[in-house]
């Protein structure tokens, strides 16, 4: 079991970062915790800090979200580094995630990736020169099997993908 | 007597390791029963001092009737339970899980630190297989900059992440983490941050393989051209047990050398670095030295030997005094104490680093030994940064923190510490104490029970307020018996007696507890021997001065000292160092051995007697004191100076007995006037005596002291200087030049310098009032 150490007082950096309403989501995710766990609050936290960066997580913005949780910055690294859903480079402004774990990849995920790939000009874990479409790293399976071959576009599920729904998504991207 | 046996019995458990019976506790594991029946379980990950991860998975075990094999570090014990540690499906597991964890390994032992001393070796030697399989590309892992005293070789680590765990629990500071994920993890530390522990070597002896080494030592030897030396840390009042590994009669690096009553299996830093300090050779003293004319000449041991006894013969006794530090062996200062007493002198001094003489010298009182303290409830620090004082005694008081204890403490500076505070009474030098007068006013009245004579009075004239009264109150529960620790800072302040007086009367009327803090590693040797007198001997004028194992450093006023020692006619130093600012005010210069040269005995703040083996040769024509100090009582004809070797001198050490202390409550508090700024003159964690302070691996840690007086950011406006300024610290016509830095640790009106450091050699700890001025041209 890990131990929380004291902290540096400090919140220069959250309160100069961190928008109110990021705060805000932050406090919604620590009350539902016992204090001394507070760590558990970190994924949310995390979460909404992304959201407020423009969908990635810089050094900064970490450490601002450690320091606001009161917990070690090298935790906020940890998770951020350890979930691919957790960007620590700069993205762009939407991102497409496709699955490609068995049920995915057994219906075909690698020619999804391929054509996605050829047709936006970039490699998985790239983004489009401007910066229009970030194609995600790696997604493991989102439990929508039934529906392989799938991908997730902005947090939105998008099932039984054919390349014209591909070109039918893709195009309505902004 | 039934019902303790009982109890044992009731939460013991048999099983069985490899056909043998085992004894164990309930809620044990696989892997502590086997370690306590000597079966060897081979491991990377679990450490018993730490907390389970599991994740190496190389402690397999077959266990009857389990479907798989099992973890022994994660399995607990159970009634009857039968385990295999060699059968097929042990060794087959353990064989496995050994090419699993090689795959990203590089195998580049012929180039590894660790080579020889290696687990990682060890353990792929008795488990794994003899050739690897593997044959695609191996992961590489960017290295990391942990500072002056950890080098780095990432790419070997294992992800055991021991030292990720002992940053956590132990040292409590959080600098590493496992980033990424699954084969791309790797231990690292947040962006921009190094290790900055107190006790961060530690990491090295826990890495089982060559991720990560001791910096300093780095390509010096192997681990098979060494001699381990066993012996006693000389650095803090807790006498770590060490091991010094040598090669031709040098050592290269320290190791901790487990006691479970001290040091556990750790030592600090100070302990394992502080050896380095004999690289830094500038100043040793190599041969017997004498100033003619103003220059240095060399001279042999005899003819400096006979200018001493000359030189004693032409004085009265009184007229020779003894200054000496606390990192001596017991026998040089018993030693010392046999030649003073037929010089007819009693002007001896070993509490060369305190200011306040009004009380006689005596033992620190201790009623909580160091394997205790970890078990108590209630902890109230009195002027003490205990983390730098004694890293050890606070790693003790966190174990006690994360077992729910409430620590509060009372200081001249907010200190960082790797544990909660309930209450940190933070104000200058003269007004924390009167907040502990607080304190004492606060239990007096709700115990309608004052101290005695001119304490009582003093304490009625302190104001309380509502922090101070509720701990006051936690105090005076029936169920808290609170233990004070007493801290070097109080130890060397001005006003040391009335704390240590308040703190016992404290103590008295809550039933609570005492330890008091001493700095160095024999200041009870120091004492047992005798070497103290009555009120500050520096105030007497002597003739012939001696000094004995200290430098100026040393000294909390050293403007005093240097006074001394430029008016006497005569001034002898027995020193393993001596610098350009020591030599220019003596005339005759012994070379005398430190501790890791030679052997003798220490008596730790706790009054454990331990012996220090001797573990390096030293340099040039440097003797063991003891030796100088038998040869020059022969040549004085005193009596009891025949000894044929140190086992003699020690089995009369040996029969020094501890004795209760008893506090003088008689104390005279003074009211300190002060304007200005308040001095807070600190011992910096590496400026504790010479080693420490010539340690390079220490000075260029992030731990180390500066040239530089601190103040609070208010004070600026009025001090009229900004930060990064150098400026001038004036003491009544005494001055030192430093670097003006802010810290929000200290509170408005003090100034915090660090003794022990050159640029501070002109300033008196013992006066409080300071201003800052600009640079004099």
């Amino acid at each position: 079991m890990y131990q929380v150490n004291p902290q540096n007082k400090d919140q220069e950096l959250a309160m100069s970062l961190l928008t109110d309403e990021t705060r805000k989501h932050i406090d919604h995710w620590l009350a539902k915790y016992p204090i001394d766990q507070r760590r558990s609050a970190l994924i949310g936290a995390l979460h909404a800090a992304q959201d407020q960066n423009g969908g990635w997580l810089s050094e900064e913005i970490m450490k601002a979200v450690a320091e606001y949780l009161q917990i070690p910055a090298v935790w906020a690294y940890e998770a951020a580094s350890f979930y691919s859903m957790f960007f620590t480079q700069p993205v762009g402004r939407n991102k497409i995630a496709i699955c490609n774990n068995i049920s995915c990849m057994l219906r075909g995920a690698d020619k999804v990736v391929k054509y996605a790939e050829k047709k936006l000009g970039i490699k998985l874990g790239e983004t489009t020169a401007d910066g229009r479409i970030t194609l995600v790293k790696e997604e493991e399976c989102v439990a929508a099997c039934t529906g392989a071959p799938m991908m997730i576009i902005n947090g939105h599920y998008h099932e039984n993908l054919t390349e014209s729904k591909i070109d039918e998504l893709l195009g309505g991207l902004s | 007597m039934t019902d303790a046996t009982n109890k044992v019995e009731d939460n013991t458990i048999t099983i069985e390791i490899d056909g043998r019976s085992v004894q164990v506790e309930k809620g044990s594991m696989i892997i502590e029963a086997a370690d306590k029946e000597g079966i060897k379980v081979p491991r990377f990950c679990y450490h018993k001092k730490l907390s389970i991860a599991a994740n190496c998975r190389m402690c397999m075990v077959d266990v009857e009737k389990a479907p798989k094999p099992l973890p022994a570090c994660a399995t607990p014990v159970m009634d009857g339970m039968k385990v295999y540690t060699q059968s097929k499906r042990a060794t087959d597991a353990q064989r496995n899980v050994m090419e699993f964890l090689l795959i990203n390994h590089p195998l580049d032992c012929p180039i590894c630190d660790q080579g020889g001393e290696c687990e990682l070796q060890d353990v792929s030697m008795g488990y794994g297989r003899d050739v690897s399989r593997y044959v695609d590309s191996k992961r590489v892992v960017q290295d990391e900059d942990l500072g002056q005293l950890i080098a780095t070789d990432m790419t070997r680590c294992i992800l055991c992440t021991r030292c990720v765990r002992f940053l956590n629990e132990v040292a409590g500071t959080d600098e590493l983490g496992g980033i990424g994920r699954g084969d791309r993890t790797n231990i690292s530390t947040a962006v921009g941050q190094s290790v900055k522990s107190e006790m961060s070597g530690n990491v090295i002896d826990l890495c089982p393989v060559g991720a990560l080494t001791n910096k300093p030592f780095r390509y010096k030897a192997r681990a098979w051209e060494l001699m381990s030396n066993a012996a006693i840390s000389m650095h803090d009042g807790v006498g770590s047990n060490l091991f010094y590994h040598t090669r031709n009669g040098d050592i290269l690096r320290t190791v901790p050398q487990d006691n479970e009553d001290i040091n556990e299996a750790w030592i600090s830093d100070r302990d394992r670095y502080g050896i380095h300090g004999f690289k830094n050779d500038q100043d040793r003293v190599q041969h017997p030295m004498i100033k003619e004319n103003g220059h240095w000449r060399e001279i042999s041991w005899e003819e400096g030997l006979d200018t001493l006894v000359k030189q004693f013969k032409k004085f009265d006794g009184n007229e020779i005094a003894l200054y000496t530090s606390n990192y001596a062996s017991t026998e040089e200062y018993y030693l010392l104490k046999k030649l003073f007493t037929q010089l007819n002198s009693d002007q001896h001094e070993h509490r060369i680093n305190q200011t306040d003489y009004s009380s006689d010298d005596r033992l620190p009182r201790v009623d909580v030994q160091l394997s205790h303290v970890a078990e108590q409830h209630k902890i109230v620090i009195v002027g003490g940064y205990v983390r730098h004082e004694q890293p050890i005694l606070n790693h003790k008081i966190r174990q006690a923190w994360l077992n729910g204890a409430e620590i509060s403490a009372f200081g001249p500076q907010a200190f960082e510490q790797n544990y909660d505070l309930l209450h940190d009474f933070v104000a200058n030098q003269t007004q924390w104490v009167e907040k502990l007068g607080s304190l004492a006013k606060s239990v007096a009245e709700i115990k309608q029970d004052f101290p005695n004579g001119a304490l009582g009075e003093w304490v009625k004239a302190q104001k309380t307020d509502e922090d101070i009264n509720h701990l006051a109150k936690q105090l005076l529960k029936d169920s808290v018996n609170a233990l004070f620790v007493v801290g070097q800072i109080s130890q060397a302040h001005p006003q040391a007696n009335l704390i240590k007086a308040l703190v016992a009367w404290l103590a008295h009327i809550t039933t609570g507890q005492v330890n008091e803090l001493q700095a160095g590693a024999n200041a009870s040797g120091a004492h047992l021997a005798g070497l103290h007198a009555q009120g500050d001997i520096k105030q007497k004028e002597h003739r012939l001065n001696l000094i004995y194992q200290a430098e100026l450093q040393d000294f909390a006023d050293h403007a005093a000292i240097k006074n001394t020692l430029t008016n006497s006619d005569f001034s002898v130093v027995f020193n393993a160092y001596c610098d350009e600012s020591l030599k220019s005010r003596v005339d005759l210069i012994f070379p005398v051995a430190l501790l890791p040269e030679l052997t003798g005995s220490v008596i730790n703040n706790y009054g454990q007697r331990q012996v220090s083996m001797v573990a390096q040769k030293s340099p040039g024509e440097t003797k063991p004191g003891w030796r100088v100090l038998r040869v020059l009582g022969n040549m004085m004809d005193f009596d009891g100076f025949d000894y044929e070797d140190i086992n003699e001198v020690m089995t009369e050490t040996e029969k020094y007995k501890l004795s209760n202390p008893i506090i003088n409550q008689a104390v005279k508090p003074l009211e300190h006037v002060t304007k200005g700024l308040v001095l807070f003159a600190q011992q910096s964690i590496y400026d504790t005596d010479a080693l420490a302070r010539r340690s390079a691996p220490l000075q260029n840690s992030a731990l180390a002291s500066s040239d530089a007086v601190y103040v609070n950011e208010k004070d600026l406006l009025s001090i009229g200087f900004a930060p990064g300024d150098l400026v001038t610290v004036e003491q009544s016509g005494r001055f030192a030049e430093l670097t003006l830095s802010v810290s929000e640790e200290l509170p408005e009106g003090s100034a915090m310098i660090a003794i022990g450091r050159e640029s501070t050699l002109n300033l008196n700890s013992a006066e409080l009032n300071v201003s800052i001025i600009g640079v004099l041209s």
